[in-house]
């Protein structure tokens, strides 16, 4: 798993370089993998994937499918029709690994990205547009699929994660590694400098709260690269805090999915927190307002398009696996008709009425705001064309 | 029917509270075993336990954000921050998060949370514990912001403030804390939580006011009748929403109205009822509304702060001032 | 099926307008949904833009190089059946026109940009429906005028209302609905420093400020503003009237010199009141009027013997005494002449006491104070209501309040030499009765012609509730009172 000493610490560096290019993977980093970029099934003394063909097939559906609902929604913000979207494209594998770790009852607080793990737990594509698009600010019910709204502010949903924890704690809901329940907080390597973020380290730390931290390191918070955020492996952070950290290859499924199930058993049989470092990386920009050939070079764009999470998985499945084109081609067919409903669904999203929005300010309105209300409905109704 | 403080009054309300709904869990720094720095949740974890009562780590953010995952998971979190001072780390959970969940989720999910934060001056403290940020908090659109201003209130209000299911950020005024009243417990209250209190029934002109400067009011009310004036003194009691029947009622009766608080003067709580009375009471004003307030300065180092808080002379002299035009 | 075009969006890179920096497609060319077709340049970057449908180009509408606005159709396509593409029209990105009313927006990083809006109004509804739905969002609980208040306030109307539940019996025209709003008048005889008076005013700050410049207590200025309240107009209108006091005939005479054009007199204050009145009631209440001519002899002969009578010693008696002591008395006979016609209500209220108008002449106009229940006064009693009565009217020092909750008026047209009139009912009221001059008039008594003291009395009703014979029947019976004073024993 981890280790505790911090490696030999990098040369001091004048913070006003020009772009600075992140470590390439494959020289500098330890992780655990269990599926190489090639699509090759290695081993890993402490972790094993122990599903069948048939999950990773499943596996290879939810990412293929997954991707595809992200392109097409970058491509409708292209269109005018989002006002903004903030792509996942490269960290599939880190998403969906650990989202179908997950059991029914585990709880997940998602950054603003999470996309695939939104999958995972069974939240419709469409409700996820909404906030984007500018007519909500998250659509889904948390309880309905155990995902909570997306958090913009950096960081913010650890704090809620841990005392949710607190939460299953007190309903003793944790002891059993198979029926416990666990949280899983989602955030960034930018979000790991944000004080909340390490507030919520001690507190899951001296709560032994059953709180899975993932972290997708992918490199990049927005144009700032991951040493402006630490000087050393994410993962290492945990020791300072008393919990265990682990790195995981965020570009492969199979290892991500072991190291989260494991880390979501801890937590579930009492155990408490694991910080989870998926080394990935940001293939797209930080969200479509962003222009990342301003900061980062296109050589590292190609190098990780060899890591390509889908492609390795696609590689094993058709060497490996006994996989013919008839899968890939069904897959391919599937993700062009959620694409195509995602597309009609978002053009068809009402608009929202400010009227509607008075009454969620307070469980119990208060008359200044009633009337409020009113007066803009008049005023609103005062001018010609309307009601 | 005992007498009882203001602080053990707020004691003996959330101990009401937490064997009323075992979903009630109290939280702050020091509030577990040392009972609080004011001794106001003394004894509560010996009989409650260490699960519903909580000794945090020392961070404020953490203390409003896991209570926000707690409420998400159906606990309904009562917050101590320390002091009034100290509220600021946790001003982005409190603004970004409290205030704005139940709105962002279009009605789904609840805050049923209550921030307590003893506040105000005039106890000799060194920086940043004499603050009245409360206009910081009534701002802010999906908040409630109320504040006691005798043990009663203190007793009702604050388990009122917990089976509200909006988000209230109470205010404790520390000054008071060992202001001593008759409280008999099985006597239901008179009010709901949102609405202000008649103290003393005038004719002459108004006094607004709501925590620490009630008494100040009500001795200035009293003293005032040597003066051949009659003042109604109105507590407050809800700065978020304000109550402004029970305001308007009065200054339409007396034509005259200053509102008294140790906020600073500008922007604060006194300007928005200066701004509703003048807007509803138009015509019934004898005189502009006027404000007894702080000064606009950090506060002052406590051995000036008798002149920068509202005394009785100063709130008779914004009197003297109204009853002029 | 057609043809649809794609507008340049905004993309969020800061975008007003673009320039088409290459196309990736020509005409012809079969693209299929998110195709890209085209790189633009941003103020910052090249953006590569995917197309929103599918189906064969049909033209390029913007040359490379060229710079044109968000929102511009840049590229033509020939869409397939709608089976598969299911965007209609409406659905194709809804970029507005820049000259939208919406405008163009500036993308910045996190959404589509702030608007650039045209510097113009939206056109508004009509302001009957905007008044209606101002009132409407208006606090309940404001005491300012609404606009359905109206501004008709009788002369009967209180601006702070009348204490004593002597409630302003308005006819339904003159319902002032912001009544309900003010604030109920305590007066508290214990006020020191501030306050004047015991009656609360309403007025705003400018108007209180131009009273107290002009040393006048609002208290005695007649409010003709909505829901009570104290006009700049009223305080002016008070100041302007002269001081002294005039003998009730005369008016003052409009200042009309012949050959010298028209003279324009603003309608204002009292005048403008007792107008709106008398145009409420004559068109309210159907007017009939029925008139006597009595002898008199023996009330001329009784106010003699009243005068030298010792409970009258500092008292000035006249005839209008014995016609107001008739009225009070043949009230209790035909007791819906003290009533009124509530029609919003729809019923009739019977008054409970007498409150007896005098209808009076002051330097400012016809003014109506009542004695209040005059029915319950003695004889001397009532002499003295008239006389301060009519000594507070002269001096100009009517209070509202004594102009409120009338429920009869007497008018009295003799003053001027008149004999008669069809005087129009105080709003409010059922019945005026007009006390014509007293003269000396050939009467026959006992068939013989003979100078008696006669006067015509002439009463007006309101038909919606007193018909011919109650009318008739209260008029003869005040007649027959001041034709034998002793009937008065009768009642």
């Amino acid at each position: 798993m981890s280790e505790s000493v911090p490696g030999p610490a990098p040369e001091v560096f004048a913070p006003h370089k020009a772009p600075v290019s992140p470590p390439q993977a494959s020289e500098e980093v330890e992780f655990v993998q269990l599926l190489t970029p090639e699509g090759e099934r290695v081993e890993h003394p402490d972790y094993s994937f122990d599903l069948d063909d048939e999950a990773i097939k499943s596996f290879y559906r939810d990412m293929t499918l997954v991707r595809r609902i992200d392109t097409e929604a970058t491509a409708l913000q292209r269109q005018g029709e989002l006002g903004l979207w903030a792509s996942l494209l490269g960290q599939e594998a880190a998403q969906i690994g650990s989202g179908r770790a997950l059991n029914s009852k585990d709880m997940v607080f998602p950054t603003y990205r999470e996309h695939g793990v939104a999958w995972c737990q069974g939240v419709n594509p469409l409700n996820l547009l909404g906030l984007f698009r500018g007519v909500d600010q998250g659509a889904w019910d948390p309880k309905d699929n155990n995902f909570h709204l997306y958090t913009i502010v950096i960081g913010a949903q650890t704090l809620h994660a841990t005392g949710y924890a607190m939460g299953q704690q007190r309903d003793h809901a944790i002891g059993d590694a198979e029926n416990g329940e666990a949280t899983i907080a989602y955030f960034g390597d930018g979000a790991s400098s944000q004080g909340d973020v390490n507030e919520a380290f001690i507190w899951a730390s001296v709560f032994n709260a059953p709180v899975v931290c993932f972290c997708q390191n992918n490199q990049w918070a927005i144009s700032e690269p991951i040493d402006r955020q630490t000087r050393i492996p994410l993962y290492q952070r945990a020791a300072g805090f008393g919990f265990p950290g682990v790195r995981v290859d965020g570009n492969d499924v199979l290892a991500t999915y072991a190291v989260t199930q494991q880390a979501l058993k801890r937590a579930r049989e009492g155990s408490g927190p694991t910080l989870i470092e998926a080394y990935t990386y940001r293939m797209g920009a930080h969200t479509t307002s962003d222009d990342p050939t301003k900061y980062r070079l296109n050589e590292d764009l190609e190098h990780w398009k060899l890591k390509d999470p889908i492609g390795r998985v696609h590689a094993y499945l058709a060497r490996h696996a006994g996989v013919d084109h008839d899968f890939f081609d069904e897959i391919e067919a599937e993700a062009d008709k959620v694409a195509a409903e995602l597309r009609a669904g978002c053009l068809a999203l009402p608009d929202p009425v400010l009227t509607d929005f008075f009454q969620n300010v307070y469980v119990e309105e208060t008359p200044q705001l009633a009337e409020q209300r009113d007066q803009f409905a008049a005023y609103a109704a005062s001018f010609e064309g309307e009601g | 029917m005992t007498k009882i403080t203001l602080g053990k009054a707020i004691n003996a309300g959330l101990r009401a509270a937490m064997e009323a709904d075992p979903k009630v869990v109290v939280m702050g720094e020091d509030i577990g075993k040392l009972g609080g720095v004011f001794r106001v949740t003394e004894g509560l974890q010996k009989d409650f336990g260490e699960d519903r009562v909580i000794d945090t780590p020392l961070a404020e953010s953490g203390i409003i954000g896991t209570a926000v995952g707690l409420a998400l998971r159906g606990y309904r979190p009562v917050c101590e921050i320390q002091f009034d001072g100290f509220v600021f780390p946790a001003y982005d959970q409190i603004i970004n998060q409290v205030a704005k969940m139940h709105y962002r989720s279009m009605g789904k999910i609840r805050m049923p949370l209550v921030i307590r934060i003893p506040y105000g001056g005039g106890i000799g403290a060194v920086e940043h514990h004499s603050e009245s940020p409360e206009t910081l908090f009534a701002h802010v659109p999906g908040l409630k912001v109320v504040s006691c201003g005798d043990p009663v209130d203190a007793y009702w209000m604050i388990q009122q403030a917990i089976t509200s299911d909006d988000p209230v950020v109470f205010f404790e005024p520390k000054r008071r804390y060992h202001e001593k009243a008759e409280l008999d417990e099985s006597v239901p209250p008179t009010q709901p939580l949102h609405q202000a209190k008649v103290v003393r029934e005038g004719t002459d002109a108004t006094l607004l006011c709501y925590g620490p400067m009630v008494k100040t009011c009500v001795q200035a009310a009293e003293a005032a009748v040597e003066d051949g004036r009659q003042l109604e003194v109105i507590d407050l009691r809800t700065i978020s929403p304000l109550d402004l029947q029970t305001i308007f009622a009065s200054v339409r009766k007396t034509r005259r109205a200053v509102v008294v608080h140790e906020a600073p003067l500008s922007l604060g709580p006194g300007s928005e009822i200066a701004a509703r009375i003048t807007e509803e009471c138009f015509y019934h004003l004898e005189a502009p509304v006027l404000r007894v307030t702080g000064y606009d300065t950090p506060y002052p180092p406590s051995r000036m702060e008798d002149d920068y808080l509202p005394d009785l002379d100063r709130v008779l002299d914004g009197v003297d001032r109204v009853m002029g035009y | 099926m057609g043809i649809q075009q794609f507008r340049l969006p905004d993309v969020g890179e800061g975008l007003v307008e673009a320039e088409i920096v290459s196309w990736k497609v020509k005409p012809g060319d079969t693209v299929k949904l998110n195709d890209t077709v085209v790189e633009i340049e941003t103020a910052k970057s090249l953006v590569e833009l995917p197309v929103p449908f599918a189906g064969v180009i049909s033209e390029l509408l913007v040359p490379e190089g060229e710079t044109v606005p968000v929102g511009t159709p840049i590229i033509a396509v020939q869409t397939e059946s709608a089976g598969e593409e299911p965007l209609a029209d409406d659905l194709v990105p809804t970029v507005p026109e820049p000259e939208d009313d919406k405008g163009g927006r500036t993308a910045v990083l996190v959404g589509y940009g702030p608007k650039t809006t045209e510097a113009k109004r939206r056109a508004r509804k009509a302001p009957a429906a905007s008044a209606a739905s101002a009132a409407s969002a208006s606090s309940a609980t404001s005491a300012a005028p609404t606009a359905s208040a109206g501004s008709a306030a009788a002369p009967a109307q209180v601006a702070t209302g009348a204490p004593g539940g002597a409630a302003p019996a308005a006819s339904p025209a003159l319902q002032a609905p912001a009544a309900a709003a003010t604030a109920p008048a305590v007066p508290t005889g214990d006020v020191a420093g501030g306050n004047s008076a015991a009656v609360h005013v309403l007025a705003k700050p400018p108007v209180r400020k131009l009273a107290k410049d002009l040393g006048i207590d609002l208290a005695t200025v007649n409010a003709t503003g909505p829901g009570g309240i104290i006009t700049r107009a009223d305080v002016e209108g008070h100041a302007a009237a002269p001081a002294a006091a005039e003998p009730a005939a005369a008016y003052q005479p409009a200042p009309v010199v012949s050959g010298q054009g028209d003279t324009r007199v603003p309608v204002k204050g009292v005048q403008k009141v007792m107008a709106q009145a008398m145009v409420a009631s004559a068109f309210t209440a159907p007017h009939v009027t029925e008139w006597i001519t009595v002898d008199v002899s023996a009330t001329m002969e009784l106010v003699e013997r009243l005068k030298g009578d010792r409970a009258f010693r500092d008292l000035r008696v006249s005839p209008l005494l014995i016609v107001a002591k008739a009225v009070t008395l043949a009230a209790r006979r035909t007791p819906i002449i003290n009533a009124a016609w509530d029609e919003q209500a729809q019923e009739i209220v019977y008054k409970g006491a007498v409150n007896l108008g005098i209808a009076a002449a002051t330097p400012r106009g016809l003014i109506v104070p009542n004695i209040k229940s005059a029915d319950s006064l003695t004889l001397p009693e009532l002499c003295r209501a008239l006389n301060d009565l009519v000594a507070t009217a002269r001096e100009g020092k009517t209070q509202p309040a004594d102009q409120a909750g009338g429920s009869f008026t007497i008018t009295n047209v003799g003053v001027f030499g008149v004999d008669a009139g069809t005087p129009i009912i105080n709003p409010g009221e059922a019945a005026i009765l007009a006390f014509g001059a007293v003269r000396k008039q050939p009467w026959v008594v006992d068939d013989e012609i003979v100078p008696r003291w006669i006067t015509t009395l002439a009463l007006s009703f309101d038909h919606r509730l007193i018909d011919g014979e109650k009318g008739s029947t209260f008029l003869a019976d005040v007649a027959s009172i001041l034709e034998d004073p002793a009937r008065a024993l009768m009642f």
